[in-house]
C-alpha cells in the first residue's frame, strides 16, 4: 500500500555490468581477495540509482562555485591595487582568519581558493559523511544490508562501494572545476591543484565516517560521531589561523586542503597527505569490518531495563530528541570556547587601521575588534544552530517514515499532541545551544557569559523560522520535507555567499531570515525589536500552518 | 449495525490515478473473531489505516465503535489496541520500555498479564530494540497489546514473524480474548489460524470485498470435486447448472460441482449406473486460490 509513485520494472541493477563504474574496485581496498569484494560493482549501480539527483546536483553545484567566485573576484576587485588592499583588511580580520585561513597570495586565483578552499571542505567533508554512512551503517541497521548479503555480496563490497561512489564524486567536481575556472582566466596547473584539493577535502571525510560506520550498530551515532569529529578539526584549523598558532594547521584535514597553496606556490605533495590520511582510515575501516558480524559493531549492545518509565508522548520525545541534542550542546559549547580564545586580545593585536574602517562600515565604529569578530562568526555559527535545529525538526516526519508513528499514534495520543510532544524540542533545542554558544564564548573570552550569549539568542527568531519551514513541509509535502529544508539551509547559506560578493542585493538577500538579524553587539542604530518579532511571527505562521496541514492529511508510511 | 464494532460501507481510497479501495464493505460484530483476508496489495492494510483514523476515505462511511475514526481519533483508541503487520520500533529502547510506554498511553496495563505473556512468548525485555528480529519486534506489540484493556483488537498479520511454536501460543492469547467478550479484527494469510481463530470471514480483492459470512457459509460457495468411474453413459451431466470442468476419458469422468448442485449431479450420476465415486470436500485453501487467482492475473 505505496502513494503512487511507480517507477521502472526492471532495475539498472540487472542486466550485464556495462556502467561506467561497473569494474572491480580499486585503489585502498585492492590488498583484500577478490571473494570480499564481489558484487561490488553491483552495489555502485545500487547506489547510483538511490542518489541519481543528489549525486548530480551536488557535484554540478559544487564544480560551478569556483568559476562563478573567481569571476565575482575579478569584478569586485579588477586591479592589483583593490586585491590588495581587500587582502590587508582580510589579514587583518580574526573572524575571516578563522573562518577561511590566511590568504596566501592577492591575485583573483589566490583569494578564490582562499574564499572556498574551507567551505568546501566543509560541504564536501558533511555530504561525504552523510552518503557513506548512508549507504554503510544506515544499511545494515534497516537491514536491507542483510537481504544483499545474502546474495552473491562480498563482506567487504558494501563499504567498498559506498567509498568507490563518494571517493569518486568528489574527484569528478573537482575536475570538473577545472575548465571553467582555465576559462575564467586562471593558470590550468593550479586550478587543477584546486580543483584536487577541493576533492581530498571530502576524501578525508569519507574514510572518517568510514571507521565511525564500524563502531557502533546505530547510524545516528555513526554520523554524530563523524560529524563531531570534522567539527573538531575544523575548530581546530580554526584556532591555529586566528590564534596565531599557525603550524597547528599541519594538523587537520581543513589545513591541509588551504596548505597545498593552490595559485600561491602550488604544493602538491600536501595533497599526498591528504591521501595518506584517508588510505589509513579506509584500511582501519576494512579492517574493523572483517572482524565483525553484520548488523554488529565494535561497541558491544548492553541490555536495558526491563521496565519502562516514560509517561508518554512528551516522554518519548524526550528520549528521542535528549543524545543529538546533547551531542551539539556539547560541540557548540567547545567551539564557543574555542572561539572565545581565539578572540583573546584580538583588540591590541589587531589594531589596524584596515579593521578601524571594517569596524566602522559595520555601524559600529566605537565597537571593539572582539565585537566585530563575534559578529561575523555568530553569524555564520547560527546557520549551523540551525541545522542541527532542523534535525530535531525533522525527527517527527523521520518518526513517521519509518512507521513508528503509525504505531503511537493507534493509541489514544493524538496527532496534535505528538507533533506538539517533537516541537517542544525544536523550541526549546535551538535556545540551549546558542545559550551554551554564546555562554562558552564569553566565559573563555572575558569570563563574562551574558554579553555575548545576548547576542547570539538575537538569532534565535532566525533559527525558528528555519524550522517552521521544516514543520510547514512536514504537513505539506512530507515526502520532500527532508530535501527540501535542508536545500532552503543550503540556499540561505549561498545567499550570504553572493551577498558578500554583491552578487545578490534587497530583495534576493532579504529572503534569506539570517539577514534581519541585529547586530547587537554592534549596537545597531534601529531597534532591534522590530525585526525579532517580526521573524518571530513569521516562525510561528510557519509552524501553525505546518500543523494545521499534519492535522488533515494522510499518515504517510515511506514503505 | 448498532452492535457492530466495525461498520464499513462503500469505502473509496485513492492515491494518484491507483484505486486502493473500490466500494470495500465490512462488518465486524461485537464479540467475534473476524478473519481479514485478501491477497498483498488487495487493500487490507489501506482498510485498517482509515479505521485507525490514520488516512481518510475519498468515499463510503465507516464507523469504529460507533463513533468516526478520524473525528473521534483520540477517544476511540483508548478502546482498542493495534498491533501493525511491520512493527518498528524505537531502535534506543528496550522492548520492556516500548510495552509499557504503548501500555501506559492506552491507560494502563495489566502488571501480571504482562509477566505472564512475556514468559510465554519467551521475550527478553531488556533487549533494545534494535537487536530484535522481525518476529520478536511483533511480540513486543503483541504483549502491549494483549496485556491492555481494550475492547477491541486490530492485528495486521500478527504472526509473518512468529515460529510454529509460538503461532499456538498467539491462538490461545486470542481465544482468551474472545473468551472474554473482546473483539478481534485479524488480517491473515494463514488457513489454519483462520479456521482455528475465526466465527467469520471478509475476503476482499482488488478493493472489493468479494465473500462474507461464516466459514461454514463460504463452504457452501465452494465446490465439491467428483471423480467416478460409470457404467453407462450420462449425457446429461454436461448441461446441468453447477457443474464445472467436465472431462470423460472413457468410463472415467471428473468434475467440479457447486454446493447446491450437488443432489442432482449425483441424481443424474446414478440413473448412469456408478462403479466407483470419490468425492472431495472443499477445502479452505481451494477458497482461498479462487478468490486469490483473479488478482495474481
Amino acid at each position: 500500500m505505496t502513494g503512487p509513485e511507480t517507477g521502472p520494472a526492471t532495475g539498472p541493477m540487472s542486466g550485464p555490468a556495462t556502467g561506467p563504474m561497473s569494474g572491480p574496485a580499486t585503489g585502498p581496498m585492492s590488498g583484500f581477495t577478490t571473494g570480499t569484494m564481489t558484487g561490488t560493482g553491483t552495489l555502485i549501480r545500487l547506489i547510483l540509482r538511490r542518489d541519481r539527483v543528489l549525486l548530480p546536483a551536488w557535484i554540478a553545484i559544487t564544480a560551478l562555485l569556483p568559476a562563478s567566485i573567481a569571476s565575482a573576484t575579478a569584478g569586485l576587485y579588477p586591479d592589483q591595487a583593490a586585491r590588495d588592499s581587500f587582502a590587508a583588511a582580510s589579514a587583518g580580520n580574526p573572524a575571516q582568519l578563522a573562518m577561511r585561513g590566511p590568504i596566501y597570495d592577492a591575485s583573483v586565483g589566490g583569494l578564490t581558493a582562499w574564499t572556498l578552499g574551507s567551505s568546501l571542505a566543509l560541504i564536501g567533508g558533511l555530504i561525504s559523511i552523510l552518503l557513506v554512512v548512508r549507504h554503510t551503517r544506515a544499511e545494515e541497521e534497516t537491514g536491507r544490508r542483510e537481504l544483499l548479503a545474502s546474495g552473491v555480496i562480498g563482506r567487504h563490497a558494501p563499504l567498498a562501494a559506498a567509498l568507490a561512489v563518494v571517493l569518486a564524486a568528489n574527484l569528478l567536481h573537482g575536475l570538473l572545476s577545472v575548465p571553467a575556472l582555465v576559462a575564467a582566466g586562471l593558470p590550468a596547473g593550479s586550478s587543477l591543484l584546486f580543483g584536487l584539493s577541493t576533492a581530498a577535502g571530502g576524501w578525508a571525510f569519507a574514510a572518517v565516517a568510514a571507521v565511525t560506520g564500524q563502531l557502533t550498530a546505530s547510524s545516528a551515532t555513526a554520523r554524530g560521531i563523524a560529524v563531531a569529529t570534522g567539527g573538531l578539526l575544523f575548530a581546530l584549523r580554526s584556532l591555529a589561523d586566528a590564534g596565531g598558532l599557525g603550524w597547528a594547521a599541519w594538523l587537520t584535514p581543513f589545513g591541509w586542503v588551504r596548505l597545498t597553496r593552490p595559485y600561491a606556490g602550488d604544493q602538491w605533495w600536501v595533497l599526498g597527505l591528504i591521501a595518506v590520511f584517508a588510505a589509513a582510515l579506509a584500511g582501519a575501516a576494512f579492517a574493523l569490518s572483517a572482524r565483525r558480524d553484520v548488523a554488529g559493531g565494535l561497541l558491544p549492545a548492553r541490555p536495558g531495563p526491563a521496565t519502562g518509565t516514560l509517561r508518554g508522548a512528551f516522554g518519548l520525545a524526550a528520549r528521542l530528541h535528549r543524545g543529538s541534542l546533547a551531542g551539539f550542546a556539547i560541540g557548540f559549547g567547545l567551539l564557543g570556547a574555542v572561539l572565545g580564545v581565539a578572540a583573546r586580545g584580538l583588540n591590541t593585536q589587531l589594531d589596524t587601521p584596515q579593521f578601524r574602517e571594517l569596524a566602522a562600515t559595520l555601524g559600529g565604529a566605537e565597537a571593539g575588534i572582539s565585537d566585530v569578530f563575534f559578529t561575523f562568526v555568530m553569524y555564520v555559527l547560527s546557520q549551523l544552530v540551525a541545522g542541527a535545529a532542523l534535525v530535531a525538526a525533522l525527527r517527527a516526519r523521520g518518526e513517521e517514515a519509518a512507521g513508528r508513528a503509525e504505531l503511537l499514534l493507534s493509541t489514544p495520543v493524538g496527532r496534535l499532541r505528538w507533533a506538539l510532544s517533537h516541537l517542544a524540542f525544536v523550541t526549546v533545542s535551538p535556545v540551549l545551544l546558542l545559550a551554551v554558544l554564546g555562554a562558552a564564548a564569553g566565559l573563555t573570552f572575558d569570563g563574562d557569559p551574558a554579553r555575548v550569549t545576548v547576542a547570539t539568542l538575537a538569532y534565535l527568531p532566525a533559527v525558528w523560522t528555519v524550522a517552521g519551514i521544516a514543520t510547514l513541509l512536514s504537513g505539506l509535502l512530507p515526502r520532500l520535507a527532508a530535501a527540501v529544508s535542508w536545500t532552503a539551509l543550503g540556499l540561505f547559506l549561498v545567499v550570504d555567499l553572493l551577498a558578500e560578493f554583491k552578487l545578490a542585493t534587497g530583495a534576493v538577500l532579504g529572503l534569506s531570515p539570517f539577514v534581519h538579524v541585529p547586530a547587537l553587539l554592534l549596537g545597531s542604530a534601529s531597534s532591534p525589536v522590530a525585526p525579532l518579532l517580526g521573524l518571530t511571527a513569521v516562525a510561528v505562521a510557519l509552524t501553525a500552518a505546518g500543523l494545521a496541514l499534519l492535522r488533515r492529511r494522510d499518515l504517510m508510511p515511506s514503505a | 449495525m448498532n452492535n457492530a464494532a466495525v461498520q464499513a460501507d462503500g469505502l473509496v481510497k485513492t492515491f494518484g490515478r491507483a484505486r486502493a479501495l473500490d466500494g470495500l464493505d465490512l462488518t465486524v460484530k461485537t464479540g467475534e473473531v473476524h478473519g481479514f483476508l485478501g491477497p498483498n496489495g488487495a487493500g487490507k492494510t489501506t482498510t485498517i489505516r482509515i479505521l485507525l483514523g490514520q488516512m481518510r476515505a475519498d468515499g463510503g462511511r465507516m464507523a469504529l465503535l460507533g463513533g468516526d475514526p478520524w473525528r473521534d481519533a483520540t477517544e476511540l483508541h483508548r478502546r482498542l489496541a493495534y498491533v501493525p503487520g511491520d512493527v518498528t520500533l524505537w531502535p534506543s529502547l528496550t522492548g520492556g520500555e516500548v510495552i509499557d510506554l504503548l501500555g501506559r498511553v492506552r491507560g494502563g496495563l495489566d502488571p501480571a498479564r504482562r509477566t505472564e505473556l512475556l514468559e510465554r512468548f519467551e521475550l527478553d525485555p531488556r533487549k533494545k530494540c534494535r537487536t530484535y528480529s522481525k518476529g520478536n519486534r511483533q511480540k513486543v506489540a503483541l504483549v502491549a497489546a494483549f496485556a491492555s484493556d481494550v475492547e477491541l483488537l486490530v492485528l495486521d498479520e500478527p504472526t509473518s514473524g512468529l515460529d510454529p511454536l509460538m503461532e499456538a501460543v498467539f491462538n490461545e492469547c486470542v481465544l482468551k480474548e474472545k473468551r472474554d467478550g473482546r473483539t478481534v479484527l485479524l488480517s491473515s494469510h494463514i488457513l489454519s489460524e483462520v479456521e482455528t481463530l475465526c466465527d467469520r470471514v471478509s475476503i476482499i480483492r482488488a478493493g472489493r470485498t468479494v465473500e462474507s459470512g461464516s466459514l461454514a457459509d463460504l463452504r457452501h460457495l465452494t465446490r465439491t470435486s467428483v471423480t467416478a468411474e460409470l457404467i453407462g453413459p450420462a449425457p446429461g451431466l454436461a448441461v446441468l447448472p453447477g457443474v464445472h470442468d467436465l472431462t470423460m476419458d472413457g468410463a472415467r469422468l471428473r468434475c467440479q460441482v457447486d454446493g447446491d448442485a450437488l443432489t442432482p449431479v449425483l441424481a443424474e450420476l446414478a440413473r448412469a449406473g456408478v462403479r466407483t465415486l470419490t468425492t472431495q470436500p472443499p477445502t479452505l485453501e481451494e477458497l482461498f486460490l479462487r478468490h486469490y487467482e483473479g488478482a495474481a492475473r
